[in-house]
């Protein structure tokens, strides 16, 4: 089915001789409409993009264009529990799946050289701006 | 592009032993044929938790961070010496990574799931593990043999 469909305009190029009478006749037919009818132009429909287009939603991180690193305990600490010191979800901090996958990965990397606790937050990151609110998440919470 | 990170995290101690346990940390990487780019200190801080290493709790440190480049089966013997070290609470040797360029997919994973590409997905892998069901052409709406 697929080769049929487009192998048939390869097959008419063959016979090229009677594709190229065919296309000149068209042509000609179209032309002497075109001179009968004056069509005004500024009445005609206007091509542009959509105007109610919605933005593309982009992440916070991506939005910013902030690569998380390890060594930046005061970004990381922002998607860290104050309570348990775990790592939020991705339904509570809203990330994408890549940035959020790299976001986990810096803050073991930060645990395991002991620049950020495992099981705490620190107090002075306590009243840092929030980037999300952990009640409200974009999906349910599995509990 | 630098190669390696070593975080490195001393005890505490007077300044004049942190210089030389530091010139110690960096020596280890010229003798083993690595060259240092660049050398941050990232300050005397409390650990976020205790730390018990060669045979004393640990509450606070200096954090120091090293970029360097070298053979990669240098770190091995690195992380070797620093851990029998006993000035160093706690090393480790990262690779240096260059900020990520991530193009933000959020887009497509808000959309409902019969439009997300991995929801797509798992559902061609099911229907490939569904017997095919053939028509029996019969004209009877039953199947008409014992089974």
């Amino acid at each position: 089915m697929f080769l049929r469909t487009f192998l048939r305009p390869i097959i008419m190029h063959q016979n090229r001789r009677e594709f190229l009478r065919f296309s000149s006749s068209v042509a000609e037919a179209s032309s002497s409409e075109s001179t009968e009818s004056s069509i005004d132009e500024s009445d005609l429909p206007v091509r542009m993009e959509n105007p109610f287009r919605k933005e593309r939603v982009q992440c916070v991180l991506c939005k910013h264009q902030i690569s998380p690193d390890y060594k930046n305990v005061k970004l990381l600490s922002q998607f860290q529990s104050p309570f348990t010191g775990r790592i939020y979800g991705r339904h509570i901090t809203g990330l994408c799946k890549k940035m959020q996958r790299k976001v986990e990965q810096e803050i073991v990397k930060a645990q395991k050289s002991v620049l950020m606790g495992t099981v705490t937050k620190d107090v002075q990151f306590f009243k840092d701006p929030k980037l999300f609110d952990p009640e409200k998440p974009i999906r349910p919470h599995k509990y | 592009m630098p190669s390696y990170e070593a975080l490195v995290i001393l005890r505490q101690m007077p300044r004049q032993e942190v210089i030389t346990t530091l010139k110690r940390t960096a020596e280890a990487i010229f003798s083993k044929g690595g060259f240092i780019r660049k050398l941050d200190n990232l300050g005397h801080r409390t650990l976020p938790f205790r730390v018990f290493e060669h045979g004393i709790i640990h509450k606070t440190g200096t954090a120091f961070n090293i970029t360097f480049d070298s053979p990669s089966k240098v770190v091995f013997d690195l992380n070797e010496e620093y851990g029998r070290d006993v000035d160093i609470v706690r090393s480790n040797i990262f690779k240096a990574e260059e900020p990520v360029k991530i193009k933000c997919t959020l887009q497509e994973e808000l959309q409902p799931p019969a439009y997300r590409k991995g929801v797509i997905r798992m559902l061609r892998i099911a229907r490939k593990g569904q017997k095919e069901k053939y028509p029996l052409n019969t004209g009877l709406n039953y199947y008409p043999f014992q089974k």
